[in-house]
């Protein structure tokens, strides 16, 4: 009688250690070669319905983190695209509004891409030095208008994570292998929340910048490395359209069929491929055009996004 | 302090360069140490130049010229030039042969990536010590690449008035406008940083650093300014250029400018100048845009202005650092706007002489 649930259990627990190893090669697979095409290293379906506990959990934070209505207040500011317009007026007659947008959200994801993601990448894998990274990517933004939507998203992201996500992820099943990560995540978090709270240098204390931010709380919430770059630039294109719809450059509808386009797919995928391997001291700025109109965003007459 | 190798310049590689400024009592600025080597090539001057300074730890400035045989780089030189400025002490640093021109790169069989042009430059300022580094832009030209790493730190434990000081341009022009070149290069790296000795560290004196690996360690970065132009033939190749040509990459990043800039300003020595370039800045006439729509016709420009000519910005960012980054049709415009700004308000001139102001 003893014996058949044995066996049943044991081959249970067999084919759930050969998906989580599975699922383990493949993560590795995709951070060791981000130049291979997801679909060929995610895990197959059936394995995905026998590991269904370890598979759902990171796609869960990943639906929560890349859900419009997180409350980061992103929508405040447009990243340049209202200062852009304004620079480039009037359009001449040979280029429209929608082909004009196109440029913007390419240089800007070029920009964003280069001079922001390696941080996200970086405070992922090496989260014991968030408040370093958040000091040297304070130092490399160029003007107060960016310093500020930054800093803004990153103490949002920040409220968000010690409301809301904490209770759900900081304290989640400790004895599995895949939480290490997780947990130095969450506690490289309550350090660097610790630290800004009881900072008395405003001037060159920690500031809560976003990029770093959203690494390390992606990775406290079992998100892997690709996920959370992916997600980090998708989030970006979507602010840049979102502003792009109510500055009345285009409908919703074409902002949703840039979003679905193939396109912006390949260029999200190449930017992250640029990134991937940039350390933070390679980071830089690719697009000085747009330093100068994120800069001029103060001068404009009228303003209907944050500076 | 290490003791000094009488072999030093004879052991130097090929590039490197190495100033060290000091002030003898009562105030004369003395070079303690000056060696270079081919390709690079410094000459020092000190000009019968009294400051007329507000400030009271005022020397006499030394104007330290940096020439490259040929006046450019080519594919595979590396300049290494580290300059160390004593408190008190005051240099000026510019180029005397016009643009540095950055030559191209051949990308042969037999030849690697590994032949682009490099430059660093490395300055310690003590307190109450200031640089004036002003130079001609960078030239590169058609499938040209280039990276290049200015460092500066400065010493945090002074305060206030006795804090070091710099001014720093870098600019970067298109190219051989003449020869129809419009940012027709591989790649041009930029990055300019300012770094002070971590006030949390235990360290007695911080300008007194034994080597860049355990150097680096113990500073804190206070500005980074990285530009990267890049047409990104370098990392996947393929990626990109189906859909465009990776010609018009850096063109399509820069457009519409032919010259692109920043000036960092640092220190109490260019207090006057921060202020009065962030003042001009926020005084600027509002851009009015009150319609959306590209049909509408464009706000009232204002009257011709040399401020209407170039696209600029001017902020204060951290610790009072404040980082002016311009954008001009070419180098002419951008050249008679900065110059034009630096001597109306004049500090430059007053604490440095007009010949700080040589490449402008």
């Amino acid at each position: 009688m003893t014996v058949e649930p044995n066996v049943q259990d044991l081959q249970n627990e067999i084919l759930d250690l050969e998906a989580r190893l599975q699922n383990a090669k493949s993560r590795l697979t995709l951070v060791s070669a981000p130049q291979q095409a997801p679909e060929a290293a995610s895990p197959r379906w059936e394995d995905l319905a026998l590991s269904a506990d370890s598979v759902l959990a990171p796609s869960h934070a990943l639906l929560l983190l890349s859900d419009s209505a997180l409350p980061l207040g992103s929508f405040a500011y447009s990243s340049g695209l209202e200062s852009y317009i304004a620079h480039n007026k009037p359009l001449p007659r040979s280029i429209t509004p929608v082909a004009s947008l196109h440029r913007f959200l390419r240089l800007s994801l070029a920009s964003m891409g280069s001079l922001s993601l390696p941080y996200v990448l970086a405070a992922y894998r090496n989260p014991t030095n968030l408040e370093t990274f958040d000091n040297d990517l304070d130092a490399s933004t160029p003007c107060p208008v960016a310093q500020r939507a930054s800093v803004a998203q990153g103490r949002a992201l920040l409220g968000v994570w010690e409301r809301a996500f904490r209770g759900a992820y900081a304290a989640s099943s400790p004895h599995l292998s895949r939480d290490v990560g997780a947990w130095k995540g969450a506690s490289a978090i309550e350090a660097f929340s610790d630290a800004l709270k009881s900072s008395t240098d405003d001037e060159l204390g920690p500031k809560g910048h976003f990029a770093p931010l959203w690494g390390v709380v992606c990775l406290a919430m079992g998100m892997d490395a690709r996920q959370t770059a992916y997600v980090f630039m998708l989030n970006h294109a979507k602010a840049v359209l979102s502003a792009a719809v109510r500055a009345s450059v285009m409908g919703p509808y074409q902002a949703q069929s840039i979003l679905a386009s193939r396109d912006l797919q390949d260029i999200l995928a190449e930017r992250i491929d640029l990134g991937w391997q940039t350390a933070v001291e390679d980071a830089g700025q690719v697009v000085p055009s747009l330093d100068l109109w994120v800069g001029r965003h103060e001068l404009l007459y009228s303003r209907i996004f944050n500076s | 302090m290490p003791i000094k190798s009488p072999f030093e310049s004879s052991i130097a590689k090929p590039g490197q360069g190495k100033v060290v400024l000091s002030l003898l009592p009562p105030g004369n600025p003395s070079l303690s140490t000056l060696t270079y080597k081919y390709p690079l090539k410094l000459i020092t001057r000190s000009p019968d130049f009294v400051p007329q300074s507000t400030l009271a730890s005022a020397s006499q400035p030394v104007h330290l010229y940096l020439l490259t045989y040929g006046g450019g780089l080519l594919p595979g030189d590396e300049i290494d030039v580290s300059i160390r400025l004593e408190p008190r002490t005051r240099l000026i640093v510019t180029t005397p042969q016009g643009s540095t021109k950055i030559f191209k790169t051949e990308t042969g069989p037999g030849r690697t990536l590994s032949d682009q042009s490099r430059q660093a430059l490395d300055v310690q300022i003590g307190r109450d010590a200031a640089l004036c580094y002003l130079p001609d832009p960078s030239a590169p030209f058609k499938n040209s690449r280039y990276e290049q790493i200015q460092s500066f730190t400065v010493d945090s434990t002074a305060k206030d008035s006795t804090r070091s000081s710099l001014c720093v341009l870098d600019w970067v022009t298109q190219g051989r406008t003449s020869r129809g070149e419009n940012w027709d290069f591989h790649l041009w790296k930029g990055k300019n940083e300012i770094w002070m000795p971590d006030e949390t560290a235990p360290s007695n004196s911080p300008l007194n650093l034994e080597t860049e690996a355990t150097s680096k360690r113990r500073l804190k970065l206070l500005l980074r300014d990285s530009l990267i132009l890049s047409d990104e033939t370098n990392a996947q190749t393929d990626i990109g250029e189906s859909d465009q040509p990776s010609k018009s990459l850096i063109r399509e990043r820069t457009s519409p400018h032919g010259v692109i800039g920043t000036l960092i300003l640092y220190g109490p020595v260019f207090e006057s100048l921060s202020s009065f370039f962030v003042d001009r800045f926020t005084s600027l006439p509002r851009i009015g845009a009150r319609n959306w729509s590209s049909s509408a016709p464009a706000a009232a420009e204002s009257a011709p202005h040399s401020d209407s000519k170039v696209t600029y910005t001017a902020a204060r960012v951290r610790a009072g650092c404040v980082l002016v980054k311009f954008g001009a049709e070419d180098f002419e415009t951008a050249r008679d706007w900065l110059g034009g700004i630096l001597r109306e308000e004049g500090s430059i001139a007053r604490e440095f002489g007009e010949e700080a102001l040589f490449c402008l």
